[in-house]
C-alpha cells in the first residue's frame, strides 16, 4: 500500500499529513459527497425495516461505511468535526439502553420481557412505510449500537495510533474490529 | 415474620453506607442492626414463629418460602446475638489489628460489610424452606467467608486459606444443588415439607441424601473434608470466633438438621454420619492436644465438637437430634467465648504459642475467669451448660448400646484434656517467655467473653430456655415432640457414672501426656504426609499446571489459536457423521436451466478460494478473499435472501476496509519479508485442508438433501410474520421473535466497546 501517489495539496485542507496516501482530491469529492447519501440510504433501511430488506443492523454498518470513509480521506480531526463522530460512544449506549427499554418496558404492565406493542392483530398506525410499533424503537437502538460501535471503536483507536507515534503498527485493532 | 431476616439483610448495606459517611461508623450501626434482628428473632420466637410462601420462579416450581420455626430460631437466635458480641468485641479489636498491620481505617467498613452479609445470610439459611433458597444462601455464606478469611489480603497465607474454604464448601455446594435436582426430578418440587411428606427409601434418596449431607459434614469441617478450618484461622480472630463457632460451621448441621426429615428416613445415611462424626471427633481431639498455636487448637476442637453434633444426628431418636441442637447452642456460646480469649491474649502479649504462654491467671483476672467458665462449660462441667450437653449424648449413646456409651465417655475425656490444655496453658503455670508485654487490655475486648461465658453459667442453672429452643428445634429435624428434660440428678444413674468416668479418664490423659504425645505427633506426621489437605493441594497444583498447559498451547501462535476452535470442531463433525446412518442421506438434485447463474457464481467463489492458496503478497490476498466473499454475497441473493445478502455485502465491505488498513499499519519491509518466506509444511497443510473440507462438504450435503418433513421453524416464523406487523421476516425475527438473542448480542457488542475504551485508555470519544 506505499504504492499508491502521494497526498496532493488541493482547495480542502489537509488536516491530518499522517491520514495515509488516500487523501488525493478524487477520494476526498467522492468522500464527502457520498457522506450524506449513505446516511440518508441507512435511515431508509431503519425506516423500511419492517417492510421490505435490511434492519437496524444493516442501517448502522452503512451509516458507519460512509462516516469511516470521512475518516480514510480526511483523517480523524476533520471527520471528528461532525458531532454524531465525537458522541459515537455514547451513542452507542443510548441505544443499547434504548432497546433495554423497550425489552424491559412490557414488565411494568406485567407482561412478558420484550413484548411489543401494539399485540398482533390490533391497528397499526402508518407513516408512510414506517410502522409505529415498539420493535421498530428496538430497531433503532440497535442501529445507534452499531453505528456507535463501529465510528467509536475506529476513532478510538485512530487516536491510541496518534499518540503511540507513527508507524508504530497496532495489528489488533482488526481482530477487535471484527466483532 | 419477616422481621428477623428483614433486619439481618438490611444490616450489611447499612453498615456499608454508615462506613462511607464514616469509617467510624459501621462498627456501631452494624452493632445496632444486629441487636436489633436479635431482637426481633426473639420477639418472633415469643410469638409463635410463622411463615412466609411466595411464588417465586413459578415455572421452575421455585418459591420463596421461609419459616420462622425451632430451627430457624435456635441458628438465628446464634448468628444474630452471637454476631452481636463479636461485632462489640470487633469495634475494640480491628482498629488494633489494622493498625498493627498497617492498613487505613477505612479498610473496616468491608470487613463490618462482610460480617453481617454472613450473619443476614445466615439467619436466611436458618429460615430458607425451599432447596434452592437454601441453596442461594449456602453460596452467600460462603462468599462471606471467603472475603473474611481472606482478609488481610497482602498475606499469601491468607489469600490461599481463603481460596481453600472457599473451594471446599463451595464445591461441595454443587453437590447440594444436584442433590436438590435429583429430589426434583424424582418428586416434582424443591419444598422441603412437601419432600419430607413424599419421599421414600430407597437409591434415590440415599444417593441425593448423600450429595446434600456431604455439603453439609464440609461445611462442618468433618473429616475427611476438615482441613479447610484451621487454615482458615489466618482470617482476624472476631472472624475465626463467629463463623468457625456459631455460623459457618453451624451451617452445615444447620443442613443436615433442615433436611433431616428426609435423611432419618435412609439407615444408611445416619450410619454415614456415625462414621465421618466418630472420625472428625478422634482426628480433632487428637489433633488439638498436639497444637501449640492457639487458634489452631481451637480450630481442630471444633471439628471434634461438630464431629459430635453429627454423631448424634447419626445416633438418631429423641435424645440424638434434640441433643445435636442443644449441643450447637452449648457449643457456640463456650468456643466463641474461648475464640475471644484467645483474640484477648495474643492482643495484649503479642503472642499465639502455647508454649510461650502461661500465668496470666494474675494480670487479667476476669478474663481467665470468663474464659474458665467457658472452658467448663465444653469440658461439661457441673452447673454449666456443657453438662447438660454430654448427659444427652451420654443417654443418646446408652440408647443405642454400651459400645456407642463407650465411645461417648472416651470423646468426653478428650474434650476435657484438650479444653484443659488451653485454659491451663494459658492461666496456670509460671509466665511464659511471651508475656512480657506491658499493653493493657480495653474492656470491649473482655466484656464479651464475660457475657458469654456468664451466660454458659446461667446455661447451667436455668436450662430451661436452651431446652425449649433444643426441642423446637429438634421437633422441626424429627417431626414428633423430642423431650430430652436436662438436669441434675444426685444419683447414680448412668449417665452420672459415665460424666464421672469421663472425668477420670480425662484427668489420666492430662496427667498421661509423656506416653501418648509421641504417637499422636507421628499420627499429625502422617496426616501431612498423606492427608486430605495434601490431596487438595496435589490436586489443586495438578489442575493449574493443565490449565496453563492448554492455556499456553492455545495461544502460542495465530495458528494454535484457530486449531483450539476448529480442532475440535472437526473432531466432533467428523465423529458425528461417522455414527450417522448414510442411507439416503445424501441425494444428487437435478439442474434446472434457471439455476445456471447461481452456479456460475459458485464456481466464481470457488476459483477466488483457490486462488487464495496460491497468494503471497499480503494485500491481494485480503482482496481475493474479500472478492470471495462478495462472490458468496451474490449468491445469496441469487436465491432470495436479499436480506442475508445485503449484510453480507456489508460485512465484506467493512472486513476488507479492515484487512487493508490493517495491513497499511505494518511496515511495508516487514511484510514483503514476510511473503518472501518459505511455506512450511505444505502438504501437511493441504491434508489437514482437505480432510476439513471434506467433512463440511459431508455435512452441508447431508443436510440439505433432507428437507424438513414437518413445518419447519422458518416456516412458523413466516406464518407469524404478519401478526407482528411485518412483512419481512428477518426483521421481525431480530427484533421480535428472537429480541432476546438480539438484546444479548448488543450487549456483548456494547461491552467490547466499553472494553476498547477502556483499554485504550479513554472513557468516551471527547
Amino acid at each position: 500500500m506505499r504504492t499508491g501517489p502521494p497526498g496532493v495539496p488541493g482547495a480542502i485542507p489537509d488536516a491530518d499529513p499522517r491520514a495515509g496516501p488516500a487523501t488525493g482530491v478524487m477520494p476526498r469529492k467522492v468522500a464527502r459527497l457520498l457522506l450524506l447519501p449513505a446516511l440518508l440510504v441507512a435511515a431508509g433501511i431503519l425506516v423500511k425495516g419492517y417492510a421490505e430488506s435490511g434492519d437496524g443492523f444493516s442501517a448502522g454498518v452503512v451509516a458507519a461505511l460512509g462516516v469511516l470513509l470521512q475518516y480514510l480521506a480526511f483523517g480523524r480531526e476533520e471527520a471528528e468535526k461532525l458531532p454524531v463522530v465525537r458522541h459515537a460512544v455514547p451513542l452507542a449506549f443510548a441505544g443499547l439502553l434504548a432497546s433495554i427499554g423497550v425489552a424491559a418496558a412490557p414488565l411494568l404492565f406485567g407482561d412478558a420481557v420484550l413484548t411489543h406493542y401494539p399485540p398482533p392483530g390490533s391497528k397499526v398506525v402508518y407513516l408512510g412505510t414506517l410502522e409505529l410499533i415498539t420493535a421498530v424503537l428496538f430497531d433503532v437502538g440497535v442501529f445507534l449500537l452499531v453505528f456507535g460501535f463501529a465510528v467509536g471503536t475506529v476513532s478510538l483507536f485512530a487516536r491510541a495510533d496518534e499518540s503511540a507515534g507513527v508507524g508504530r503498527a497496532d495489528g489488533r485493532s482488526g481482530e477487535e474490529k471484527t466483532e | 415474620m419477616l422481621l428477623p431476616l428483614l433486619a439481618a439483610l438490611l444490616a450489611a448495606p447499612a453498615s456499608a453506607l454508615a462506613g462511607r459517611l464514616r469509617p467510624s461508623l459501621a462498627a456501631p450501626v452494624g452493632a445496632v442492626l444486629a441487636a436489633l434482628a436479635f431482637g426481633a428473632a426473639l420477639w418472633g420466637w415469643g410469638m409463635g414463629g410463622g411463615a412466609i410462601d411466595a411464588a417465586w420462579a413459578p415455572t421452575w416450581e421455585i418459591r420463596f418460602a421461609v419459616a420462622f420455626d425451632g430451627l430457624a430460631a435456635l441458628y438465628a437466635l446464634l448468628a444474630t446475638g452471637i454476631g452481636f458480641a463479636v461485632l462489640v468485641y470487633s469495634s475494640r479489636y480491628l482498629p488494633l489489628h489494622l493498625e498493627h498491620e498497617g492498613r487505613p481505617e477505612s479498610d473496616a467498613t468491608a470487613f463490618y460489610f462482610f460480617m453481617l452479609l454472613f450473619m443476614g445470610s445466615m439467619v436466611g439459611l436458618a429460615m430458607a424452606q425451599d432447596l434452592i433458597l437454601l441453596f442461594i444462601f449456602w453460596d452467600l455464606t460462603a462468599i462471606a467467608s471467603y472475603y473474611l478469611i481472606g482478609f488481610d489480603r497482602h498475606d499469601p497465607d491468607a489469600r490461599s486459606s481463603a481460596l481453600m474454604a472457599l473451594l471446599v464448601t463451595g464445591v461441595t455446594a454443587v453437590l447440594l444443588l444436584i442433590g436438590a435436582v435429583m429430589l426434583r426430578a424424582a418428586h416434582g418440587t424443591f419444598s422441603l415439607p412437601e419432600l419430607a411428606r413424599v419421599v421414600e427409601p430407597g437409591p434415590l434418596l440415599t444417593v441425593s441424601g448423600f450429595l446434600i449431607a456431604v455439603a453439609g459434614l464440609a461445611k462442618s469441617a468433618q473429616a475427611p473434608l476438615h482441613f479447610w478450618l484451621p487454615r482458615a484461622m489466618a482470617a482476624p480472630t472476631p472472624v475465626s470466633a463467629y463463623l468457625h463457632s456459631a455460623a459457618m460451621v453451624a451451617a452445615g448441621v444447620l443442613l443436615i438438621g433442615r433436611v433431616y426429615p428426609l435423611l432419618h428416613k435412609s439407615e444408611v445415611l445416619l450410619d454415614c454420619f456415625l462414621v465421618f462424626g466418630a472420625a472428625s471427633v478422634l482426628v480433632g481431639s487428637v489433633l488439638a492436644l498436639t497444637r501449640d498455636v492457639l487458634k489452631q487448637l481451637l480450630a481442630y476442637s471444633t471439628i471434634s465438637q461438630y464431629g459430635y453434633v453429627v454423631y448424634m444426628f447419626g445416633l438418631g431418636g429423641e435424645y440424638g437430634v434434640a441433643g445435636a441442637s442443644f449441643y450447637v447452642i452449648a457449643h457456640a456460646l463456650s468456643k466463641s467465648a474461648l475464640f475471644l480469649t484467645a483474640g484477648a491474649v495474643t492482643e495484649a502479649t503479642g503472642e499465639d504459642r502455647l508454649s510461650r504462654l502461661g500465668g496470666l491467671r494474675k494480670r487479667m483476672p476476669v478474663l481467665a475467669a470468663a474464659s474458665g467458665a467457658a472452658a467448663a462449660g465444653l469440658a461439661a462441667m457441673p452447673l454449666t451448660i456443657g453438662f447438660f450437653k454430654d448427659e444427652i449424648l451420654f443417654g443418646a449413646a446408652l440408647e443405642r448400646g454400651p459400645a456407642f456409651a463407650a465411645l461417648a465417655v472416651l470423646w468426653a475425656a478428650l474434650t476435657l484434656a484438650y479444653i484443659w490444655r488451653f485454659w491451663s496453658g494459658i492461666f496456670l503455670g509460671t509466665p511464659g517467655e511471651g508475656t512480657h508485654g506491658e499493653r493493657e487490655l480495653p474492656a470491649a475486648l473482655v466484656a464479651p467473653v464475660a457475657a458469654l461465658g456468664a451466660l454458659v453459667l446461667v446455661g447451667g442453672i436455668l436450662v430451661g430456655p436452651f431446652e425449649t429452643l433444643a426441642e423446637a428445634a429438634g421437633r422441626v429435624s424429627l417431626a414428633v415432640p423430642t423431650p430430652v428434660e436436662p438436669a441434675y440428678h444426685l444419683d447414680f444413674r448412668p449417665e452420672n457414672l459415665m460424666a464421672l468416668a469421663a472425668y477420670a479418664l480425662g484427668a489420666m490423659i492430662v496427667l498421661s501426656r509423656p506416653a501418648w504425645s509421641p504417637a499422636a505427633l507421628g499420627f499429625c506426621r502422617l496426616g501431612e504426609k498423606a492427608g486430605p489437605e495434601r490431596i487438595y493441594d496435589l490436586t489443586l497444583r495438578g489442575l493449574n499446571r493443565l490449565s496453563d498447559r492448554a492455556h499456553r498451547a492455545e495461544v502460542r501462535d495465530l495458528r494454535s489459536r484457530v486449531a483450539a476452535i476448529l480442532l475440535p470442531a472437526g473432531v466432533l463433525v467428523g465423529a458425528g457423521i461417522l455414527v450417522t446412518p448414510t442411507a439416503g442421506a445424501y441425494r444428487v438434485g437435478e439442474l434446472r436451466a434457471g439455476e445456471a447463474p447461481l452456479l456460475l457464481a459458485l464456481a466464481a467463489a470457488a476459483v477466488a478460494t483457490l486462488a487464495a492458496t496460491r497468494t503471497r503478497r499480503h494485500v491481494t490476498l485480503a482482496l481475493v478473499l474479500s472478492g470471495a466473499g462478495f462472490v458468496l454475497a451474490t449468491v445469496y441473493a441469487f436465491y432470495g435472501a436479499p436480506d442475508v445478502a445485503l449484510v453480507a455485502v456489508l460485512v465484506e465491505t467493512i472486513l476488507t476496509l479492515l484487512f487493508v488498513v490493517t495491513l497499511k499499519l505494518i511496515p511495508y519491509e516487514v511484510l514483503h519479508r514476510q511473503a518472501e518466506l518459505p511455506l512450511k509444511r505444505p502438504r501437511r497443510k493441504a491434508l489437514i485442508s482437505a480432510v476439513a473440507a471434506a467433512f463440511a462438504f459431508a455435512v452441508v450435503w447431508g443436510a440439505l438433501s433432507q428437507p424438513a418433513a414437518e413445518e419447519s421453524v422458518a416456516q412458523k416464523l413466516l406464518r407469524l410474520t404478519p401478526e407482528a406487523h411485518a412483512k419481512d421476516a428477518v426483521t421481525a425475527i431480530l427484533a421480535d421473535f428472537r429480541g432476546l438473542d438480539t438484546l444479548g448480542e448488543i450487549t456483548v457488542v456494547a461491552l467490547v466497546l466499553l472494553g476498547v475504551a477502556t483499554l485504550l485508555g479513554r472513557g468516551g470519544t471527547r
